[in-house]
């Protein structure tokens, strides 16, 4: 397998608080990888920092062979990095289809296509996120897993190599995590995506990544199967308590 | 180049370009008509009332004023509160080279454009730079200090007095035909400016209006690159703004900054805007025609209390129509064919 994404020794700070500290990471083409941690941990600043919401203090950051450390967000867009967000953030005055034809529309230069065509692709990706009865609902009157599918529809138009899954389980009752859960695998299936799932319940993450990377206070301490992390020791204290990395 | 009808749109391929016009008359139907009468009016009271001309010059000028008002309030997803400073970049840079060059309104336009362009660009990048409340007092505060300018360089602004001596707009002999070619000038300016950002919200531009609208971070990770849309959003309606300010210079030959730049003007056309329909742009039109119209009634009804009944009416106005005067219109005959745009800041 090709790697698809490098981060090398990355660090960043908010004011005194070192966020995330000389983590290195490596996601080969086709995998899903788990990213946990406790809160705190690091985990979103990590993904802010390699979609291009936050600038990387020290470190540089490579997807597909390009440096993308400096890059502007929407360009990191086009070349093929999406994501859906912890809360979700949804376009609470555009329509269902609006919000995912801005997405097919924008996410990738495709010559010709006009807004018709953006709103026919829409359709397609509402369809699969079991969306399509909504497509004319606003954002800001769709349930919690309606959004959370919404999200997955308008990450998945902008066409993505690479997806950020942030805890899609958070908020969600067991019979909806499930759904959201093979709608994900699905997904990877189907658009033949890499996935990098930031998750707290490792049962998921047991289940659906090849490899896990566990985060603490900004530095990486673990990284391996997840049937080795889930027996680490180190990560166990570091969940329950008295460990400081 | 290939031309043809596809799900009832005429379809034009020229190379990799590809262009499409809805030719169902349900589209274009109502546009239609309303133009019609836009363009029959002025007409109608050229023959029985022409005294009536000036309010119709001045009720199109207010709608021009807030049309590109609504693209960059929409394009930036930020309420800009000093549109007026564009004006009187457009009407002093015109005013002057009118005056001290001898330049009629060809030249003088292209002045304009430039005044307008080189200020919008200087301006918009407040719209990445500042945002929500600090962005709307930057804005408001720009025509005022523009103000105070031309009050501390008299010598070249002429202060209070103002700038006299603009050639005139047109000149035909006839005061009264005059003022008709003058109002129809100002109709085909507004028309003009409705049809640019009318086609402009049912391009591919307008998603990504809307999304910034939203939620720029989130835009911005779909791959709409923000600042460009700001920057174009923020320059063009100033471009417009300012060739506004070229209109008044000539129309009345003379321009002052205390007309144009203070509250009172700028208030005048944020009212168009809400009153009108919340930057819904065919609402300005109702709104600019309303206004000008209102404040004549009350001027002739009321004399010297209408600049007390005039807000009070506009805020029971404002308070009791949520979606505006055009709301009233869209309520009754609800199509979505297009997707349309609400601002919410």
């Amino acid at each position: 397998m090709s790697e698809i994404l490098r981060v090398n020794n990355v660090s960043k700070h908010f004011g005194g608080l070192m966020a995330v500290s000389d983590v290195s990471l490596s996601i080969n083409a086709g995998e899903t990888v788990g990213l946990m941690g406790p809160n705190g941990a690091g985990k979103t600043t990590l993904v802010n920092m390699i979609t291009g919401k936050y600038d990387v203090d020290a470190g540089d950051v490579q997807f597909m062979g390009h440096d993308i450390t400096k890059m502007p967000t929407y360009q990191r867009c086009h070349l093929g990095i999406s994501r859906t967000y912890q809360i979700p953030r949804p376009f609470p005055e555009l329509t269902a289809i609006g919000s995912v034809a801005v997405s097919a529309l924008h996410g990738k230069k495709r010559q010709n296509q006009s807004f018709e065509d953006a709103l026919t692709d829409a359709t397609h990706y509402l369809e699969f996120c079991g969306l399509f009865s909504k497509r004319n609902v606003l954002g800001k009157d769709l349930t919690l897993y309606e959004l959370r599918s919404l999200e997955l529809a308008r990450a998945l138009a902008t066409t993505p190599k690479l997806l950020f899954v942030d805890e899609v389980m958070a908020g969600l009752n067991p019979g909806e995590a499930m759904k959201a859960v093979r709608l994900i695998e699905r997904a990877k299936e189907e658009f033949g995506v890499t996935i990098l799932w930031i998750e707290h319940v490792m049962a998921v993450l047991m289940k659906a990544a090849q490899r896990v990377v566990v985060l603490h206070y900004g530095k990486k301490i673990a990284e391996g199967l997840p049937q080795d992390i889930a027996n680490d020791p180190f990560v166990i204290e570091c969940y329950l308590g008295s460990c400081h990395a | 180049m290939e031309l043809e009808v596809k799900r009832e749109k005429l379809l034009l391929r020229a190379g990799t370009q590809k262009f499409e016009w809805h030719i169902e008359p349900r589209y274009w139907r109502m546009p239609a008509i309303w133009i019609g009468l836009l363009i029959v009016l002025p007409i109608f009271i050229y023959i029985v009332y022409p005294q009536l001309l000036p309010t119709i010059i001045d009720a199109n000028l207010l709608a021009a004023i807030a049309i590109p008002l609504g693209w960059m309030t929409i394009g930036t997803g930020r309420m800009n509160f000093g549109p007026q400073f564009y004006i009187g970049a457009g009407g002093y840079a015109a005013a002057l080279a009118s005056i001290h060059l001898g330049w009629g309104p060809a030249p003088t336009l292209l002045v304009a454009l430039v005044a307008g362009l080189f200020f919008g660009l200087l301006m918009s990048p407040l719209s990445i730079i500042a945002g929500g409340l600090y962005y709307t007092l930057l804005t408001l505060l720009f025509p005022l200090v523009f103000l105070e300018v031309t009050f501390i360089y008299t010598d070249i602004f002429k202060g209070d007095v103002g700038l006299f001596g603009v050639l005139p707009l047109i000149s035909v002999g006839n005061f009264t035909l005059n003022q008709f070619l003058i109002c129809m000038l100002a109709l085909f300016i507004m028309l003009i400016y409705l049809l640019i950002v009318d086609k402009l919200l049912r391009s591919k531009f307008a998603p990504q209006m809307s999304a910034i609208n939203d939620d720029e971070e989130v835009a911005e990770a779909m791959g709409v690159n923000v600042k460009k849309v700001k920057i174009i959003s923020f320059t063009i309606p100033a471009v417009m703004m300012a060739v506004l300010g070229w209109f008044y210079a000539h129309y009345y030959g003379t321009f002052a900054g205390i007309t144009y730049l203070p509250l009172a003007f700028m208030l005048k056309i944020l009212m168009v805007s809400m009153i009108g329909g919340r930057v819904q742009i065919y609402g300005n039109v109702i709104g600019g025609y309303f206004i000008a119209f209102l404040e004549l009634v009350l001027i002739m009804l009321l004399g010297d209390y209408s600049p007390v009944v005039f807000p009070i009416i506009l805020l029971i106005l404002l308070l009791t129509l949520p979606e505006g005067l055009f709301g009233l219109y869209r309520k009754r005959r609800y199509r979505e064919y297009l997707p349309t745009l609400h601002v919410r800041r």
